[in-house]
């Protein structure tokens, strides 16, 4: 199984809106910005997969995707 | 509306809202559940597809796309057009007008920020429960279930707590909009407004709204650091938030933060009077606190449904949907899906699955308050723990008639076992 297998994830800014709950999973790679309240990724941390899933299944906006690439 | 199909026609009952009085109609609800496909279930002259297992609400949830918040109402009942315009709050919105009301209040109610507000929670709340076991206790809904969350909004509000009564006395009648008896004049609070224009056509409303049209004009000339200061600098850009966009706002964040809450304390004050086995265990592991708070919430679904309409044909669960279908997602069954919860009728403080629908069902319209009312049952928790409090129900709940709010008008505690 790929358990270990780290992916990369991007935030719509279009699409986010603020809940917040990105922040509350992965403080490490997701930060709200406190005046415009977008979030965005804070580097280019990467995710093992399974913990990338459940974030984008909890995005309420939808606004969270996994970046397909070749790493 | 779309013609009922020939199997929908014996669904049972749901929306008549004196059946709430008695509690939320579980077995009903576990019949429309086990019956494949979606139930359509007969409302006013026309009827709604009910929702009622786990996974369908949150596709509904989570594709406003199909399932629009913004047309029609999200309650069971359409508005007519200028109605719905007076009385839209971000809660019958969709992208982009939700997008841009939401970014406008959601910095105060993320959990990093709400964070902040742990101390004054727990300073009201450790008042509320010395003054219950002080005077051994009564009603829990008046004593601890209400003054809580109004309190603690108030303050993030910026409105003087001075005035936490007349507020919920306020949200008291605008519960009653949500059933089918209202117990003012329509002229009440001296509205001369009608009624069909007031969120819950509640001249309550009317009063809410004066409330915070006196908020926006003391605070125009002198903005401080509170909420509803906040809602008035981006008020003055129209761009942002118009004047009627600001009054729905307070009036959202007014009622959403105080009824729903307090209703979730009622029932949990219930749950572990009712089942103190439960309840001696969070005392002996207060590692249970998190989780029996979840299961608090998926035990009291304060908020039993929401509706939304269909933008478009489409289909779930095999059943075709016609656009402006009325789409309604059953929060308080969802809660009690068997194919989720395992013994969902089972209070359970060390449930693993947190997966309850309490705040929703997963899309956009999230609870903005989901981690402040997280923290006020949490904390609830904590210092009830401190001071071994322990309840014992004295008395039947009196229940809100409504099937909206899961509401609990009254019910008698007292502390038993230990005191500080
Ligand atoms: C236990 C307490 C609470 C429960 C069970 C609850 C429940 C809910 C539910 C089910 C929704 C979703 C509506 C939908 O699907 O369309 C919602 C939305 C909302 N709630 Fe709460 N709520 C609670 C506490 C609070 C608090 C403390 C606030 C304080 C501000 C609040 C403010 C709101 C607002 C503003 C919305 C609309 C969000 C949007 O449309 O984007 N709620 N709530």
């Amino acid at each position: 199984m790929a358990g270990e297998e780290m992916v990369r994830v991007a935030v719509d800014q279009e699409l986010c809106i603020g809940a917040g709950v990105c922040e509350l999973l992965e403080p490490e790679v997701f930060e709200l910005d406190n005046d415009i309240v977008i979030s965005s990724v804070t580097g280019d941390e990467l995710l093992p997969r399974a913990r990338a899933d459940v974030v984008v299944d909890r995005c309420p906006s939808r606004a969270i995707a996994i970046v397909e690439e070749e790493l | 509306m779309a013609p009922p199909s020939a199997a929908a026609v014996d669904t049972p009952n749901v929306t008549d809202p004196s059946l709430y009085l008695e509690g939320i109609p579980h077995d009903r609800f576990a019949q429309i559940r086990a019956t494949p496909g979606l139930a359509w279930h007969p409302y006013e002259d026309g009827g709604f597809w009910a929702v009622t297992r786990h996974a369908e609400v949150r596709h509904v949830s989570r594709n406003p796309e199909l399932f629009s918040s913004a047309i029609g109402h999200t309650n069971l009942w359409d508005l007519e057009a200028d109605a719905l315009e007076a009385r839209r709050s971000l809660i019958d919105t969709d992208a982009p007008d939700h997008t841009r009301l939401r970014r406008l209040v959601a910095g105060a109610f993320t959990p990093k920020n709400i964070r902040r507000w742990e101390e004054t929670v727990r300073a009201i709340t450790g008042e509320l429960l010395d003054e219950f076991v002080a005077q051994g206790g009564g009603d829990w809904v008046d004593m601890v279930a209400a003054p809580l969350p109004i309190q603690v909004i108030l303050t993030m509000l910026g409105v003087p707590t001075d005035d936490a009564d007349y507020l919920v006395e306020l949200s008291n009648y605008l519960v009653e909009g949500t059933g089918d008896a209202q117990s003012i004049p329509p002229d009440a609070f001296g509205n001369t407004t009608e009624l069909r224009l007031l969120p819950f056509n509640s001249p309550a409303s009317h009063a809410l709204f004066e409330y915070g049209e006196g908020m926006r004009q003391q605070r125009q000339n002198d903005l401080r650091d509170d909420l509803v200061s906040h809602l008035v600098q981006a008020e003055s850009d129209v761009e942002r938030m118009s004047r009627n966009e600001y009054r729905n706002m307070f009036h959202l964040l007014v009622f959403a933060g105080n009824e729903t809450t307090r209703t979730a304390i009622s029932h949990g004050g219930m749950a572990l009077a009712a089942f103190p086995d439960e309840w001696g265990r969070v005392l002996a592991d207060p590692g249970l606190i998190d989780s029996s708070a979840e299961e608090i919430l998926r035990w009291a679904t304060p908020v039993m449904h929401m509706r939304r309409t269909a933008t478009t044909d489409t289909e779930l669960a095999g059943t075709p949907i016609a656009e402006g279908d009325k789409v309604v997602m059953w929060y308080a069954s969802a809660n009690r899906d068997e194919a989720v919860f395992e013994d969902p009728f089972r209070f359970d403080v060390s449930r693993a699955n947190g997966d309850h629908f309490a705040f929703g069902g997963g899309g956009p319209h999230l609870c903005l308050g989901a981690f402040l009312a997280r923290l006020e049952v949490t904390v609830l928790l904590e210092e009830m723990a401190k001071r071994s409090i322990c309840l014992e129900q004295t008395s039947e709940p009196v229940r809100a008639r409504s099937n909206f709010v899961h509401g609990v008008l009254s019910v008698g505690m007292q502390p038993a076992g230990g005191t500080n």
